[in-house]
């Protein structure tokens, strides 16, 4: 196997469940008990009410390009074969919105508010990456 | 936010910038930030007929990296301040610098303050091929080591391009518009013999350039040099004494959209709509009232929202309005008239004061000069996308 040459994703305490259930294929959030509302980036409390009560929920991990930016200079050699790479800031069906490298699509054919999917890249035995690609060329 | 929050009128035209100065621009090899930002307060202290013995405030954006900046700076300047801090808040730090210079004069804790900022960005970072790797490859601090480089989600190019993507999806704003942007304050550049950039820049020189993060390119992005600048701000009652005719702080206010660039619809809606109704509404002024500007300019992009969130024309409409040329010295908004972030030099937001100032003092010669400036806005934008501040300035 090559190498890995990307930066892995160092969790904190807050995010740890985030990552743990990537690596079981899960798109997993915050939901609060109270407002019913989801959240992201992972925090300890609900930044809609406040309130301390929450569960890790599954989402759909289906959403859509709210926004995205094409990388057409390198910044980090990890990505020297990929550029230009598109990374979106993906509005998911469920509230909460999270940047996440958009892929299966020619950058230039992106565009905002399209229909994304959620799949895993098991980018190492212990890191799993959550990407997306467009719901109409994601395999059932 | 409260929609109740109603600034104190009180403050209007109590204080006023009596110096400004600025350091050499550009690429300054063997100074560092803090040499610079040494021979920016001297000359602003030089400017205003004041000494180092007449400060007792000291206001300063620091280089992250250094603990308790203000300290540092203090004692080599050889200056003990009733009140002084380290500004964190990006740069929104160096607009809001001056305002709270304002409120602590108002409340009796100082009477003279510098306010000051300066980089050495180009010497640090670009000068040495080894440190521009190291910085521009660093993890975007946003959310610390994760949620950013493993999806190779770096830097302010970006951060910025997603609000530029969106507001052309939104409203069909476009790359030309932008462009003129550039353009405009390119030809600002020219007319200042500081300004780093020294060539006109056409729309096909803006469209040559190399794409960064699309969808900006290389124009789009603003200048890494090696600059500093200084402001000093007393109460109106001790300016009158003093060499310089007094630039009145007419209004200022703070606009901060904690809750995050990614959220609401804070991609395409900036802090400036909270900072400037409070701006305004301090000074007694509207939109129509402003007869220069000097927005934020990390990213062509910004001053285009900016601009919109400040009233200066409709929500959607920004991309006409300055493709209509009103940002043009001769303009109906004369915009960034030392050539800006994007041609002058960038010292987050700090040149600028300083430029807002100069044109209200009204000496410069009249291929510079916009013409009968009375009322001048000055824009602060930063911290991770979303901070903001805003200073209403006047000739009387």
């Amino acid at each position: 196997m090559t190498e890995y040459l990307k930066p892995i994703p160092i969790p904190s305490p807050d995010s740890l469940p985030f990552w743990e259930a990537a690596r079981e294929h899960n798109l997993c959030m915050q939901k609060c008990r109270k407002c019913h509302k989801y959240w992201f980036p992972p925090s300890t409390l609900c930044p809609q009410c406040g309130n301390k009560v929450y569960d890790w929920v599954n989402t759909s991990g289906i959403g859509s390009v709210h926004s995205f930016v094409i990388y057409h200079r390198l910044y980090h050699k990890g990505w020297t074969a990929e550029v230009p790479y598109v990374v979106a800031l993906i509005e998911l069906d469920e509230g909460p919105r999270l940047y996440a490298n958009l892929v299966d699509i020619e950058p230039d054919e992106v565009r905002c508010d399209q229909k994304v999917k959620v799949y895993f890249d098991d980018v190492t035995e212990k890191c799993t990456i959550p990407k997306f690609r467009p719901l109409n060329a994601s395999p059932d | 936010m409260s929609p109740k929050i109603e600034p104190s009128k009180s403050l209007r035209d109590r204080c006023a910038i009596v110096g400004a100065g600025t350091s050499q621009l550009g690429k300054v090899p063997g100074v560092s930030a803090q040499g610079l930002l040494e021979e920016a307060i001297g000359n602003a202290l030089n400017d205003s007929g004041l000494t180092t013995k007449d400060i007792d405030g000291l206001l300063l954006r620091g280089p992250d990296e250094i603990y308790t900046f203000h300290q540092v700076m203090g004692e080599r300047l050889g200056i003990d301040c009733t009140f002084s801090t380290t500004l964190t808040n990006g740069g929104a730090s160096q607009v809001m610098g001056v305002a709270l210079a304002v409120m602590a004069i108002e409340a009796g804790l100082a009477t003279t303050v510098v306010v000051g900022y300066g980089r050495d960005n180009w010497s640090r970072v670009h000068a040495n091929k080894e440190n521009h790797m190291r910085a521009s490859g660093r993890p975007q601090q946003m959310y610390g080591v994760e949620f950013g480089p493993e999806i190779g989600l770096f830097g302010a190019v970006a951060a910025h391009a997603f609000g530029a993507q969106r507001h052309m999806h939104e409203f069909g704003t476009t790359r030309e518009q932008f462009g003129k942007i550039a353009i405009s304050f390119r030809d600002h550049a020219l007319r200042n013999p500081e300004a780093v950039m020294k060539k006109p820049l056409s729309i096909e020189d803006y469209f040559n350039g190399r794409m960064i993060v699309s969808p900006f390119g290389l124009f789009d992005c603003s200048l890494q040099t090696d600059a500093a600048g200084a402001v000093i701000v007393t109460s109106s009652e001790r300016a009158k004494d003093l060499r310089q005719k007094p630039v009145l702080i007419k209004g200022f206010g703070m606009g901060n959209n904690l809750s995050g660039w990614h959220n609401n619809d804070n991609l395409t809606h900036t802090g400036a709509i909270e900072a400037g109704k409070l701006a305004y509404s301090m000074a007694g002024l509207g939109p129509t009232d402003v007869d220069f500007a000097q927005i934020y300019d990390c990213f062509t992009y910004m001053v285009l929202v900016q601009l919109e969130d400040y009233g200066f024309c409709k929500k959607g409409e920004g991309g006409p309005f300055v493709q209509s040329g009103a940002l043009d010295l001769y303009g109906s908004l004369p915009t960034n008239t030392s050539g800006g972030q994007l041609s002058e030099a960038h010292v987050e937001g700090m040149l600028q004061i300083v430029e807002g100032v100069r044109q209200l003092q009204g000496n410069y010669s009249p291929n510079r000069q916009v013409k009968n400036a009375e009322i001048g806005l000055i824009s602060g934008h930063g911290g991770n996308t979303v901070c903001e501040s805003t200073l209403i300035l006047g000739a009387n």
